[in-house]
């Protein structure tokens, strides 16, 4: 039999070093709050943790990681909206209230404004499509990452961050 | 044009304001929380590594409490699939300093050293109760001795578990260590053996058994005791035809049965 070679996984610790900082700018990034960003990036890592033996060796690590994130922001936001929802009837100004100030800061008003714009419409978008505009976005992945990450077809996710872009730009 | 252009810059900047600093920041406050809750879910860690030995290349994993995977190897999808099983419930690091132990004592065991396996043994990986147990009980089982499937089933107060037991000891984590080797068919045939039956027949041959290469059944040098009477007889004798299976140990020799603090029989006045 010829040497055998001992392919084992990385052990976790090397994957929490290699990927903490962009996973923590990508939660702040999508949550726009540092404390959700802090929660979330606690959760994520204990479920990573707890489902890495069920990732297999040869697989990336990268966007099975955002799967996690992400999904851990779908539930949080779907809870807080409903939350919100039943405290504050008035929904159409609750986003931009809550992001002014809080973490954005921008020289420009102008700019500032287009950012809390931008960001409710990114809010109003369907699921899939705000998740892989994230994905694309602020996270930073291809598009073959974003289909892992998604669970979908290449193709699939570039059709879904080129409709959230559009549907945007309509609104613009 | 100039405003659609500002959308994807837009998209691309917001929450980028946020400097690394602050991240860093972030990451210094969260680290410790992250590390508290993670200890509590930890799995414990195993050192694992391939080590070299006369049946073969083995793949050695070992725990605090002892040896928990001694597998012979058969191919790169059984090695990945067996670390993928281990993973389930320790966190394997490779380590080949720790594991290089094992493959001195199995070559020195062949060699003919009794004494060789000093390791102890972590059944951590065992899957069920009943599985555990046969491979409990099997560890009672000395060098130089043979149990039936069928006696080792009796012994567990299993009355017709030969078949369980044999599944149990094929998907047996550390053979050599637990000697699944040492169980033969009733009848006297060597039987199957998950490495191999090449390798069984080697592990038994450097335990004292005189086997050829291709040979099905122990020899007629073979002896076996009644467990019960503490009586051993030759294979040939006649009180073999109403014997109950169940509690019969073979041994090499005469001299192991007396070890096993047996004497011979009357009848056939064995040895």
């Amino acid at each position: 039999m010829a040497q055998q070679k001992l392919l084992l996984p990385r052990p976790f610790e090397v994957i929490m070093q290699r990927h903490e900082r962009e996973i923590m700018r990508y939660l702040l990034r999508v949550s726009g709050d540092r404390e959700d960003a802090a929660d979330l990036f606690q959760e994520t890592w204990l479920r990573a943790y707890r489902a890495y033996p069920g990732l297999e060796p040869q697989s990336e690590v990268r966007p099975w990681l955002y799967a996690i994130a992400t999904n851990l922001c779908r539930n949080r936001f779907r809870d807080r909206a409903r939350w919100a929802a039943v405290v504050v009837p008035d929904r159409e100004e609750l986003p931009a209230a809550d992001m002014i100030g809080k973490n954005h800061r921008f020289d420009h008003e102008n700019e500032g404004y287009a950012a809390v714009h931008v960001r409710e419409l990114i809010s109003d978008l369907p699921t899939r499509q705000r998740e892989a505009l994230h994905l694309r976005y602020f996270a930073g992945l291809g598009y073959g990452e974003i289909a892992t990450a998604m669970d979908c077809t290449e193709d699939n996710a570039r059709a879904n961050v080129s409709q959230a872009v559009k549907k945007i730009k309509a609104k613009w | 044009m100039v405003k659609l252009m500002k959308v994807e810059t837009l998209l691309g900047s917001i929450g980028n304001e946020v400097g690394s600093e602050a991240v860093e920041e972030l990451l210094r406050r969260t680290r410790g929380r992250v590390d508290k809750a993670l200890k509590h879910i930890r799995r414990p860690q195993a050192a694992v590594g391939i080590v070299k030995s006369p049946l073969g290349d083995l793949l050695v994993a070992m725990s605090a409490g002892g040896v928990l995977l001694n597998s012979y190897l058969r191919g790169a999808s059984d090695l990945e699939a067996t670390i993928q099983k281990l993973r389930l419930a320790f966190d394997p690091i490779e380590d080949q300093r720790t594991v290089r132990e094992v493959g001195a004592e199995i070559r020195r065991y062949l060699a003919g050293d009794a004494k060789a396996l000093r390791q102890k043994v972590d059944l951590s990986l065992v899957g069920t109760p009943f599985q555990k147990k046969v491979l409990d009980k099997l560890q009672s089982v000395p060098r130089g001795a043979l149990i039936s499937y069928q006696a080792l089933g009796a012994a567990l107060q299993a009355a017709n578990s030969a078949r369980a037991v044999g599944n149990a000891l094929h998907d047996n984590p550390i053979p050599i260590y637990v000697p699944c080797h040492r169980v033969i068919s009733s009848d006297g045939r060597i039987g199957g053996y998950a490495g191999g039956a090449a390798r069984k027949l080697q592990l038994l041959r450097s335990e004292g058994f005189e086997l050829n290469t291709a040979q099905a059944r122990i020899p007629d040098s073979v002896v076996w005791g009644h467990k019960g009477s503490k009586i051993y007889c030759r294979r040939d004798c006649r009180t073999a035809a109403h014997v109950d299976r169940a509690q019969i140990l073979f041994f090499a020799d005469p001299r192991q049965a007396e070890g096993a603090g047996m004497r011979p029989c009357k009848i056939c006045r064995p040895g």
